[in-house]
């Protein structure tokens, strides 16, 4: 029997290999297969390095970049511009990887990302970008210009760099796919005349800093027509617009820190909203919003002149069970679940047994 | 001694299996506890660990409980739960031009089983017996996060291998040497899993050892014969050494 053992034992020790094809020569960097095209910015003109595919071509410091073939490809930007851009046509994912890099667009986006597929955003380490766009438009183009960082796939943000984005015609950034925010970015975004973030088919925020500032009326610091979820980071969003009336919606529309059309879930992080114009929301979900987790403060301090302040609103209802709530008002009620009751307490759902629970008609305070 | 260096050799030998193509050897390592709770009734707790890439590697270990219950003479019936533990190969994808499209090193993760089984038996001769082992299986595999390498983009990125719940329908026919007394029991069966196709056929040749009444040994030799593999995976016909034994309370 102890033989027995004895072999297993042995025939254990044995099978400690891996088998596992040897791709550290791959994943250590030593063996590259991207090509990689260097754009820097000089004021008003651009030098190019890696191009040997002629994918780049530029009038002044606008840059268009039609990289058609199947390839793997990184865009690395570094310089200054105050009229130029980046102008990308291409079918297959690739990335940008923003080292240093400050693009000033007076008549459209700084980035406009043409491609349906990922865009991984790289913010290299340490490094500081700034992307503005112009008060006005050329309308004339063929293809479409969301904001001053415009993307028609999604953007997959990376790395722990910083990126300012300021938006003076439409929103800061947009996307007609998803955003997923990865890693330790710091990304602030600032709009006078539409969204902070403007994106299509959902918004996942797992990491890093996000700081948001929407001035224009029924202007919402993130717009997404999806889900949002958000499982870390530290994010602020500020919103200063009043609510407007809308002819086609015979209704008003007001300004919101986070506007989404399906669930919001928070399981981590830290967000911080404040909105002061007049009807101006906190979270204004028009599905389910779910707090498993994280830090959640919403305050708004606007009048109710033509809208309702509402700090928290969630059509089909606020879920709490986990981390940190706080929404407060200076008018209406802090919390509305689509139930209409005047209890308080009934205008969220609490599961578990909180530490800490105050439920006030302006204020509601759940920590877990 | 004498047996042991039986086994010893049995092992050694499985190393120079693979020189066979698209086949690798390997070992199953079984340990086991009966206990009869009526005639008819009884118990188990089996481990088992697995090793491949010609004995180098650790493939699968699991444990798992189960019972058996004859209401007939010829007739046994089993169910039973399989905790395993794998280590799933890595999978590389290519591009239509050949080149590396994206690499998921080997993981291991966890996957819950469960079984049932009836099994018909038929004495040919006073020492001579077949049977037939009908067995069902569901294996359920949960969600899991893993690391693959973009090699386009030259960075690691997060995976999602979806939960995944299978059927496989293992049909085993076995020709058993059981003499009353005798120390030796040698065996042969071929087992066929089949999940809408074939998947495998296994092959067994061995023998139960029988140390006494409450010890049993059993070394196996067993080929793997796998069909219906998807191009892009990497299954390769097994050569397997197989070495049990079994406590009976």
């Amino acid at each position: 029997m102890k033989k027995i053992l004895y072999l297993m034992a042995m025939a254990c020790m044995m099978a400690c290999q891996n088998d596992d094809t040897d791709f550290s020569a791959y994943t250590s960097g030593a063996i590259s297969t991207i090509r990689v095209i260097s754009i820097t910015y000089n004021g008003n003109s651009v030098t190019v390095t890696g191009d040997n595919k002629g994918y780049v071509s530029a009038t002044g410091a606008d840059v268009t970049v039609n990289a058609a073939d199947n390839d793997s490809l990184l865009l690395v930007l570094s310089g200054t511009t105050n009229d130029g851009s980046l102008l990308v046509f291409r079918d297959r994912k690739y990335g940008i990887r923003l080292n240093g890099v400050s693009i000033t667009n007076n008549d459209g986006p700084a980035i406009n990302n043409q491609c349906g597929k990922a865009l991984y955003l790289e913010l290299a380490d340490g490094t500081v970008n700034t992307l503005v766009d112009g008060a006005a438009y050329d309308e004339t183009k063929s293809y479409q210009q969301k904001g001053a960082l415009f993307s028609e796939g999604e953007i997959v943000f990376n790395g722990a760099g910083a990126l300012s984005v300021t938006g003076n015609c439409k929103n800061a950034i947009a996307s007609d796919d998803y955003i997923v925010i990865n890693a330790t970015p710091s990304i602030t975004a600032n709009s006078s005349t539409g969204h902070g973030f403007k994106v299509n088919d959902g918004i996942w925020i797992n990491g890093g800093t996000l700081d948001i500032n929407v001035t224009a009326d029924a202007a919402r610091g993130i717009k997404c027509d999806s889900v949002v979820v958000i499982t870390g980071g530290d994010i602020t969003i500020k919103t200063t617009g009043d609510c407007v009336y809308e002819e086609a919606e015979a209704d008003y529309s007001s300004a919101a820190c986070i506007k989404c059309d399906y669930p919001f879930t928070m399981t981590g992080g830290t967000l911080k909203m404040t909105s002061s114009g007049d009807g101006g929301k906190g979270l204004n979900c028009a599905d389910v919003i779910t707090i498993k987790g994280g830090t959640f403060s919403a305050i708004t301090t606007g009048g109710n002149d033509d809208s309702k302040p509402k700090a928290v609103k969630g059509d089909k209802g606020i879920i709490l069970s986990g981390g940190s709530f706080y929404a407060k008002v200076d008018k209406s009620w802090a919390c509305d679940n689509g139930t209409d009751s005047e209890i308080a307490s009934e205008r969220v759902t609490v599961v578990g047994t909180p530490s800490e629970a105050s439920y006030e008609k302006k204020e509601v305070k759940v920590v877990f | 001694m004498r047996r042991f260096r039986t086994v010893a050799l049995l092992a050694l030998s499985a190393m120079t299996l693979p020189l066979m193509a698209q086949s690798e050897a390997g070992m199953m390592m079984e340990l086991g506890a009966e206990k009869k709770l009526s005639k008819k009734v009884s118990v188990g707790l089996d481990a088992e660990l697995r090793t491949r890439n010609n004995l180098k590697t650790i493939d699968r270990w699991s444990i798992g409980l189960g019972a058996e219950y004859k209401p007939i003479k010829n007739v046994k019936l089993a169910a039973g739960y399989l905790l395993l533990n794998d280590n799933f190969r890595e999978s590389i994808s290519y591009k239509t031009d050949g080149s590396y499209n994206n690499w998921r090193p080997s993981y291991w993760g966890i996957r819950h089983r469960l079984y049932a089984s009836v099994t018909g038996s038929y004495k040919l001769t006073k020492n001579l017996q077949v049977s037939l082992r009908e067995r069902w299986q569901y294996t359920y595999r949960p969600e899991k996060t893993v690391e693959r390498w973009d090699f386009d983009n030259a960075w690691w990125e997060d995976k999602v291998r979806d939960s995944k719940g299978k059927n496989v329908l293992r049909s085993r026919l076995e020709v058993e040497y059981d003499k009353k007394h005798a120390l030796l029991t040698p065996y042969a069966s071929v087992e066929l899993f089949n999940s809408w196709a074939i998947e495998k056929i296994r092959y067994t040749a061995g023998a139960n050892i029988n140390l006494s009444k409450q010890h049993t040994l059993n070394v196996y030799y067993r080929f793997q014969d796998m069909r219906n593999v998807d191009i892009d995976d990497f299954e390769p016909d097994m050569h397997y050494i197989g070495v049990g034994y079994k406590f009976k309370f």
